[in-house]
């Protein structure tokens, strides 16, 4: 088995660097097990990054890695799309099963734990101690996402925080007040169903109805507000059965009742915020992602943190994140030295800014390139302070398969097909039976 | 090997021609194993290596797959044996799924065959433009299905779409649509037999073919002897039919179990789980990386095609061996 994989490693190696054939294949041999000393000082190491961003995001990235490039003559690092970051997790799965893999890949929080049980996957606990990381700089919502059983098997990309955005418009031609921080989700469905106007095809709000993760990780911060959690301590069964669910999933039910809900039932949401963005939903929970179309549709809006039941503010942080992965030690090494330098502050800030995510780290922050963004752009500095109350989905491999069964009981409370209880029964008895098979 | 050495000398190729005993040896063994004519194989080779590459390899290594609880991340692979097809059948999912494909079976196949032998019917007249209005009844024929997918999501849009605006003109209730299980199963089906491969349209191209060889003569002497249009079509046309008819009815029955591209243009399988048809779930286990389930389910609808399809060519011939004897 070792001397497949290593001959998998030695083609892939082989078919990466076919230019530098020249070196001849003995050399591939060499770099893969020298033990990362100075051994490979002075030959280049390429390695590959999927990067799975459009549009501004990858613009921005692959203006760091020429800056990279430029400034680290040993290393190149090839910058590719891969796939687009929604379906990044079946192309890794397919490429780590045919043996020619990426060294780097941009990977959904929620995915890591599941894709972390690949040997190729890199454990980075040791690395992340060494002192140019400066670890506990990066914000805890940030470094728990990245955690598996107490190791750390990804670098964070991407951290944004949930809070509702509305449209100031509406809420003045319906003569409603702004919402404020402190509301209650009575007052949620309440001013939605003011909000609401069939005949001008205005709605409150809106739900993707999919039923997938997008459907639920926008129900998660009732649940935490409502006491439940998504899992019960010993993390063995759900944390949600009982009231929290029942309170959350209700909530839900009255929204679909008084048919305040725009119910997007076309996978990716882009139906719910193209809605938003023509001035016809009066608010929509999202995050600091969705701000730069809000902000090119010209929509007049306000950011406010999620509303409570009564208790304590608490929203949801859906990190993304880097996982690497090993190609040899060389590269290994190579792929760990890019993943640090893109998260050090002068990186991180500018990323962020493009790529739609809040700061990583403390010190990102504190950077003048970020903080002239936050006085320029209205409500990014709500979503960084919303990160403060902000809680994260377990690590956990099974989360996908838990998700799937409450997204379905999600989905048929908002249809109005089910009730909140039959519901939540669904949600837990799948739940429960997902964590049990793991 | 023995044997075949003593069949393999045969008639000496005429223009082999004497004084050349080494080549027509040669030529000899390459014709014992290739056969008589060995060029042929070289001609056959392409398209050999295709079927075999892209058909045959991929068929037995599905059935590898059935029997592996294969776990491509962790990068382990136990042989389970039937435990998968064991699995399935006790996933509400799939049997979900067969039952949604057995539903929309029922309705899409007689549909779209009476629909299509009424088209064709309206079609075989002699009367102006007739090209014109058979050239349009193809066209729906090659509208992508997955495009077509997407607009019904459009136009069937609950809370959006042009049809409740249209409802609400003549004073109907709005209806869910696409947010309602049952409706979205029949919006499916309206959505196959509108357009695509196997619509409406597509039957009634094949019936208009067969309508066309029917001979003329014969209807002209069933009206001759007093038989009534109805009477004709029942007695005359219909049986001319029979063949085309059993070809249709095969052939819709294999499209349908294989729906796949206007669930996936349109609900995904929803709401909830209620437009999950057979292949959508193959689809949905293989991204979900749950390949041994995929493959399993894969030889279940391969199985059932393939009854489906052997019962078919059955009754056929039990027919024609009745009317034979009769």
């Amino acid at each position: 088995m070792t001397t497949k994989k290593a001959l998998a490693a030695l083609a892939a190696v082989a078919a990466i660097t076919g230019g530098l054939a020249a070196c001849g294949g003995g050399g591939g041999k060499t770099g893969s097990t020298a033990s990362g000393t100075d051994a490979d000082s002075g030959k280049r190491v390429t390695i590959t990054v999927w990067h799975g961003q459009n549009q501004s995001a990858e613009k921005v990235f692959n203006r760091l890695v020429d800056r990279f490039n430029a400034t680290h003559p040993n290393i190149h690092v090839d910058s590719q799309v891969g796939s687009l970051a929604d379906s990044m997790l079946q192309k890794v799965t397919a490429a780590l099963a045919g043996g020619k893999y990426p060294d780097m890949a941009y990977i959904f929080g929620p995915n890591v734990p599941n894709l972390a049980r690949s040997p190729k996957a890199l454990d980075l606990t040791d690395a992340v101690k060494q002192p140019g990381w400066n670890w506990n700089d990066f914000f805890p919502a940030a470094r728990t996402a990245v955690t598996v059983d107490g190791r750390v098997r990804a670098v964070p990309a991407v951290i944004d925080s949930m809070a509702v955005v509305y449209n100031k418009r509406l809420f003045q031609q319906a003569g409603i007040p702004a919402p404020k921080a402190g509301w209650t989700w009575d007052d949620y469905v309440a001013t939605a169903k003011k909000l609401t106007n069939a005949g001008k095809g205005v709605f409150g709000t809106g739900w993707p109805a999919t039923g997938d993760e997008d459907t639920v990780w926008r129900i998660w911060p009732m649940v935490w507000g409502a006491g439940g959690d998504v899992l019960a301590p010993g993390g063995t069964s759900v944390g949600y059965a009982g009231q929290s669910g029942l309170r959350a999933l209700s909530t839900a039910q009255q929204l679909g009742r008084d048919k305040s809900v725009y119910l997007d039932k076309t996978t990716g949401s882009e139906q719910m915020y193209r809605v938003f963005n023509n001035g016809r939903m009066g608010m929509v929970p999202t995050g600091p992602w969705e701000l730069p179309d809000i902000v090119d549709a010209k929509v007049d809006y306000g950011v406010v943190p999620m509303p409570t039941y009564g208790g304590k503010a608490v929203t949801i942080s859906g990190p993304d994140t880097w996982m690497l992965f090993d190609n040899g030690d060389a590269r290994a090494k190579a792929a760990t030295t890019f993943a640090q330098w893109l998260s050090q502050p002068a990186q991180d800030a500018v990323w962020d800014i493009d790529a739609g995510s809040l700061p990583l780290r403390r010190s990102s922050a504190d950077q003048a390139v970020w903080k002239r963004h936050a006085a320029q752009v209205d409500g990014v500095q709500d979503f960084v302070d919303a990160l403060g109350d902000a809680r994260v989905r377990p690590s956990i491999q099974n989360y996908p398969k838990l998700s799937e069964a409450f997204g379905q009981a999600i989905t048929g409370v908002l249809l109005g097909q089910k009730s909140p209880q039959d519901g939540l029964k669904q949600a837990v008895d799948g739940g429960n039976k997902a964590l049990q098979d793991q | 090997m023995s044997t075949v050495f003593a069949q393999a000398p045969r008639e000496a190729p005429p223009r082999a021609g004497p004084g050349a005993p080494r080549p027509a040896a040669r030529r000899s063994l390459i014709q014992r194993v290739f056969g008589e004519t060995p060029t042929a194989w070289l001609f056959v080779l392409p398209a050999v290596v295709i079927i075999i590459g892209l058909a045959i390899v991929p068929l037995v290594w599905s059935l590898l797959l059935s029997v592996q609880d294969k776990d491509p991340i962790a990068e382990t692979t136990r042989y389970v044996g039937l435990r998968n097809y064991r699995d399935l059948f006790d996933d509400p999912a799939f049997t979900g799924a067969v039952n949604h494909t057995l539903v929309y079976t029922a309705f899409f196949v007689p549909l779209s065959i009476l629909g299509g032998l009424g088209l064709a019917l309206l079609l075989n007249r002699r009367i102006r433009f007739i090209g014109l209005y058979r050239t349009l009844a193809f066209v729906p024929v090659v509208v992508s299905a997955t495009i077509q997918g997407v607009l019904f999501s459009f136009i069937f849009d609950d809370q959006f779409g042009v049809a409740n605006a249209l409802l609400d003109k003549v004073g109907i209730a709005p209806q869910p649509f696409f947010a309602d299980g049952r409706q979205a199963l029949a919006l499916l089906v309206l959505a196959s037999l509108w357009a695509g491969t196997s619509c409406i349209s597509f039957c009634a191209v094949i019936f208009l073919a067969a309508l066309q060889d029917v001979p003329r003569e014969l209807a002209e002497a069933a009206s001759i002897d007093g038989a009534r249009p109805r009477g004709v079509f029942w007695h005359v046309t219909l049986p001319a039919l029979l063949p085309v008819l059993v070809f249709l009815l095969l052939w819709q029955t294999v499209e349908a179990i294989q729906l796949f591209d206007i669930v996936y243009g349109s609900t995904s399988g929803g709401p909830g789980q209620s437009t999950v048809v057979v292949v959508y779930y193959i689809y949905r286990s293989i991204r979900d990386v749950a390949y041994g389930t995929g493959a399993a389910a894969s030889y279940v609808v391969a199985g059932g095609l393939l009854l489906i399809t052997a019962a078919t060519a059955l009754v056929a011939r039990r027919r024609a061996a009745s009317r034979w004897a009769a």
